[in-house]
């Protein structure tokens, strides 16, 4: 679904029209925790739009670090299974580097047969994009291909544009919503439009200027060109980078608790030499540099190859996590130059 | 979901995180970035600080003994029966036939009030913890030689170093934010000199690897202080500004040249040369230590030596300096700020002065006793020869950190009475006559005071299970039931207590610590802290230097090999919580002993074999791992496993000074397993 005639949202009008939708969703928004932003449950607090992407990618409300799949209970010698339904939520001010995440995961896990829990999260979300016009120091969503400007895979698409947001509608629920809450809305003008342009290219500017695209091919060639032995040695093994990716998604599965108890999915990395170890103790990836070079194949050659999008969106997350201030973007751009 | 900002429960880094909660259930950590070590990182441990909370395992109801049994009761019987047990051991055998054994993993407020109990309460100063295990000689040393036995530094102030001399410390491992910073110093131009017999990751990453032999710290230490008064590179302007003793010291440096040093520690004279000269030159030098240091018989002397290095050559009082000893638990430091400590109140306010105890006297109302109490190790040889009859223990497992576990058990066995308050059930609460089920961090409010000395906040983010409750809530209630007015309403007026009888932490509260904490000594309320120590004076006026000899450790021709023991990235302290984390679990699922490809050879075992690893008295039996990490005749075993105690085989060899047991040389044989 593209884009469709868009809306004005005065600055004043916002909360107003969050605190309708709470009414009936959960929203969630960025909120300040102590002074930094974070996703979180908006209970009408100060919201930080206007900060940095927040550390934790709000895909956890799809893929949950931990997540209860169903309950089980025993009576009589029969297990009976209790699922929560999921609940209904809009996440507001998720960036284009996360919906670019949650597209490629809507490949991974929505599509054949769909991944139950992941779906049915996906289908009760109302998400509602906030274009980046001042892209972190670490971002290159526009090397990737994944940002600044998006066009579509959102409900609704918000823009500042100085005295308020230009809105877009992506789909029928951000139409709904546009036509519900029609009183908080103005017609937007042509400076408006204008305005998202020039801001969209001009942040689209900064990002190729400080981090210039590489293309797949280079990429690739990059990752034959890396010395991993060398990158392992620096490695503190903290699994942070696969931790806070917006795109990884290893899990594990486990029952908590006999007779009765949760099977829980929980979230699990690939960098870890659990992860591939097999029951013999006989590991495929047996060194660190060998899983991070699987790590980087799996972003820059599997994920491209299995769903036509690349596995990493430039967030810039796992450099800023890295305990061996690791750069990705460095490494690659040294090992091929 | 809401996400909460407390402090991680692993070790003394003390990085900030948030706890994510849904529906009143943790389900997710991440790192804090605004947070001064943190900065948006944490290591894996600290990645997963939530995963424990709801195993199933939790203790969620009080048990009390009857027989062979434990059984569930309420709170009011398990506090009346404790109080009513204490009392009675008092009213036959003195207040000293009790004990209290606090926890570096409770918070402040909880170390407080357990030490109150036990001084003002019970009125014995038999009240210790952990730290007699780890860093009892930094608070004994470096108490003397600069008057504070704390880091010198900030974690962060490791940036502007320009040498950073590592020893005795498996970093990357044991403290991943303080490695990172020092690695990120290192990229900025900083010397790293790693001194360790193992081949740690830091060590691999250092300029400068020095493998000394276990046991001749004292040795290479004095050796490298000697080439640096040598060579002139020592500050004379700073010793005799502010310091006394340097003559004797210079003097008893003299006979550690290189080839003597070579000879003991088995480090060669270029070597030596080379981190001399890097440590000497470099404008600002810092010295980052933990238990590979401390825990030896001599762990006092250790201390002191490095001391010596720092004042010799100025390296106090300023940025990218000073002397800063890393602690295992993410309050250990707190704990001993608190007076859990046998000879000290909150603040290290002693004990036998007078003029400190009418003090705490007029503040508690009531009379306390006066001479110092029994350490950690010293109350188990008194409980088995039957002097001490009573002991609470707080979240500690005894049976698995202590040196020898055979005497612990019989120690902890032939007590009367043994009350244990933890969230998991351990080897040591097995043997309770009453066990508490307590909050974990992630249930509790308080302090803790991580290893650069930064007072930070813990978040309550959900309930504990069941009926696990706070543990400043259960030592208020036995104060109560001991008849002590403890009014308490929350933790928070708890810290307003300490704050008042307690001068380094005079100007701390609730309000000012924020996410960044305050650091102590921060005396009055408009105070902005102390990050750096010693900038212009010393507590003690000047600075002393206390001339240490290497003493020559007895060889054992029957128990060849040196076991040294330690513990593992993915693993913290007994493992009561890391191994019920599966990611950490799997990546270490069971005991290994590390040890050498040519003594592996020669014993004839491959990877992956067993074999039996022999002291004097006991025997345990472990799979190898064969790795260069560790050199000839040395042997690791990292102590979180049940199922392989390290600590059978470790023996009660005090340090005289310290009272601190050798963990990490004991003599051992191996041979191949025939199972």
């Amino acid at each position: 679904m593209t884009t469709t005639s868009a809306l004005f949202l005065d600055h004043e009008n916002l909360v107003p029209l969050l605190e309708e939708l709470a009414k009936t969703l959960e929203v969630v928004a960025p909120v300040y925790a102590e002074g930094e932003p974070v996703f979180a449950t908006w209970k009408g607090e100060a919201l930080a739009l206007d900060a940095d992407n927040p550390l934790n990618s709000p895909v956890e409300f799809f893929l949950p670090q931990k997540e209860v799949l169903f309950k089980y209970v025993q009576y009589s010698g029969r297990y009976t299974f209790q699922e929560e339904p999921p609940k209904s939520r809009l996440i507001l001010g998720m960036r284009p580097c996360d919906l670019q995440a949650i597209k490629v995961l809507d490949e991974i896990f929505g599509t054949e047969l769909p991944d139950h829990p992941y779906a049915s999260k996906r289908m009760s979300t109302i998400i509602v994009v906030l274009n980046c016009t001042s892209p972190g120091e670490g971002c290159f969503c526009a090397s990737m291909g994944s940002g600044p400007v998006v066009e579509e895979g959102f409900d609704l698409l918000l823009t500042d544009v100085g005295p308020g947001y230009l809105v877009e509608s992506g789909s029928p629920a951000g139409m709904f919503i546009l036509r519900a809450q029609s009183h908080h809305f103005e017609e937007a003008l042509p400076e408006h439009l204008k305005e998202k342009e020039r801001l969209l290219d001009l942040a689209e500017e900064e990002i190729t200027k400080r981090r210039p695209a590489l293309t797949p091919e280079q990429i690739r060639e990059a990752i034959d060109e890396t010395d991993w032995e060398e990158v392992e040695r620096r490695c503190l093994r903290c699994g942070g980078c696969s931790l806070i990716c917006p795109v990884c998604h290893c899990f594990s599965v486990m029952d908590r608790g006999v007779p009765d108890g949760e099977r829980l999915r929980c979230r699990d990395s690939c960098v870890l030499s659990g992860f591939s170890r097999m029951t013999s103790g006989a590991n495929p990836r047996a060194s660190l540099g060998e899983r991070l070079r699987h790590w980087y194949l799996d972003k820059f050659v599997y994920i491209p190859e299995k769903t036509g999008m690349l596995g990493c969106v430039g967030c810039g997350r796992c450099s800023r996590v890295c305990l061996s201030e690791i750069d990705r973007w460095s490494i690659l751009r040294e090992a091929i130059e | 979901m809401e996400k909460i900002h407390t402090t991680c429960v692993y070790c003394g880094c003390g990085c900030g995180l948030y706890l994510h909660v849904e529906d009143g259930q943790v389900v997710g950590a991440s790192p804090s970035p605004a947070h001064p070590v943190a900065r948006g990182r944490l290591c894996l441990k600290g990645w997963l600080a939530h995963d424990f909370v709801y195993h199933p395992d939790r203790l969620k109801a009080p048990l009390i003994r009857r027989g062979e049994r434990m059984v569930r009761a309420s709170w009011e019987e398990t506090l009346s029966l404790t109080a009513k047990r204490l009392k009675e051991i008092k009213e036959e055998s003195g207040a000293d036939a009790l004990a209290i054994l606090t926890s570096a993993k409770g918070t402040n407020e909880e170390n407080y009030l357990l030490m109150k109990l036990a001084r003002a309460a019970l009125g014995t100063n038999n009240v210790d913890h952990v730290a007699r295990l780890c860093h009892a000689p930094s608070v004994a040393g470096l108490g003397i030689s600069l008057g504070s036995g704390a880091m010198t530094n900030p974690i962060r102030s490791l940036l502007r170093a320009d040498a950073i001399l590592v020893t005795g410390s498996n970093t990357t491992e044991q403290h991943p934010l303080v490695a990172a910073t020092i690695l990120e110093g290192q990229s900025r131009g900083a010397i790293l000199i790693v001194a360790d017999p193992r081949k740690t990751q830091i060590a691999d990453l250092a300029d400068i690897h020095l493998e000394p032999r276990l046991g001749s710290d004292v040795a290479w230490t004095n050796g490298i202080l000697n080439l640096i008064i040598e060579r002139d590179l020592a500050d004379e302007d700073f010793i005799k500004e502010r310091t006394e003793g340097f003559s004797a010291l210079q003097e008893s440096l003299s006979k550690y040249t290189p080839e003597v040093v070579e000879r003991i520690s088995g480090i060669s004279p270029e070597d030596l040369e080379r981190a001399a000269i890097a440590f000497g030159e470099a404008p600002r030098a810092a010295v980052v230590y933990a238990m590979g240091t401390t825990q030896h018989s001599n762990g006092t002397d250790n201390v002191l030596a490095l001391a010596n290095l720092i004042l010799a050559t100025g390296n106090v009082g300023r940025e990218g300096t000073g002397i800063n000893p890393l602690r295992g638990h993410q309050n250990v430091q707190g704990a001993c700020d608190m007076g859990a400590l046998p000879s000290v109140y909150s603040g290290y306010q002693k004990v036998e002065d007078p003029l400190a105890r009418e003090k705490m006297e007029r503040a508690w109302g009531t009379d306390l006793p006066s001479g110092p109490g029994l350490t950690a190790v010293e109350m188990m040889e008194a409980a088995e020869e039957g002097l001490i009859k009573g002991i609470y223990i707080s979240g500690e497992n005894p049976m698995m950190s202590y040196p020898d576990r055979e005497q612990v058990k019989r120690a902890l066995e032939s007590l009367e009475f043994l009350a244990v308050a933890d969230i998991f059930p351990t080897e040591t609460t097995a043997l309770a006559d009453v066990v508490f089920p307590v909050a974990s961090f992630a249930e509790k409010d308080g302090t803790f005071t991580s290893t650069e000395r930064r007072v930070q906040r813990v978040r309550r983010a959900a309930s504990p299970p069941g009926e696990a409750r706070s543990e400043w809530r259960v030592a208020k209630d036995l104060m109560k039931r001991l008849g002590m007015d403890a009014g308490y309403s929350s933790p928070e007026e708890v810290m307003a207590e300490i704050a008042m009888v307690t001068p380094s932490y005079g100007g701390i509260s609730y309000q000012r610590l924020g996410i960044s904490g305050l650091h102590w000594p921060c005396p009055d309320t408009s105070h902005p802290g102390t990050e750096i120590l010693h900038r212009e004076f010393f507590p003690i006026g000047r600075a002393r230097f206390f001339p240490v000899e290497h003493q020559d450790l007895e060889e054992d021709p029957e128990y060849p090999f040196l076991l040294t023991t330690g513990r593992s990235l993915f693993h913290f302290h007994t493992g009561t919580m890391t191994r019920r984390v599966h990611l950490l679990d799997r990546e270490l699922p069971r005991p290994k002993v590390d040890i050498n490809p040519e003594d592996a050879e020669a014993l004839g075992v491959r990877r992956g074999q067993k074999v039996v690893v022999e002291s004097r008295e006991h025997r345990l039996e472990i799979e190898i791992e064969v790795t260069e990490q560790v050199p000839k005749g040395t042997i690791f075993i990292p102590f979180h496993f049940q199922e392989a105690p390290a600590n059978l085989l470790t023996v009660h060899n005090l340090d005289p000074k310290s009272k601190i047991p050798d963990f990490k040389r004991t003599h051992v044989r191996i041979r191949r397993s025939d199972s």
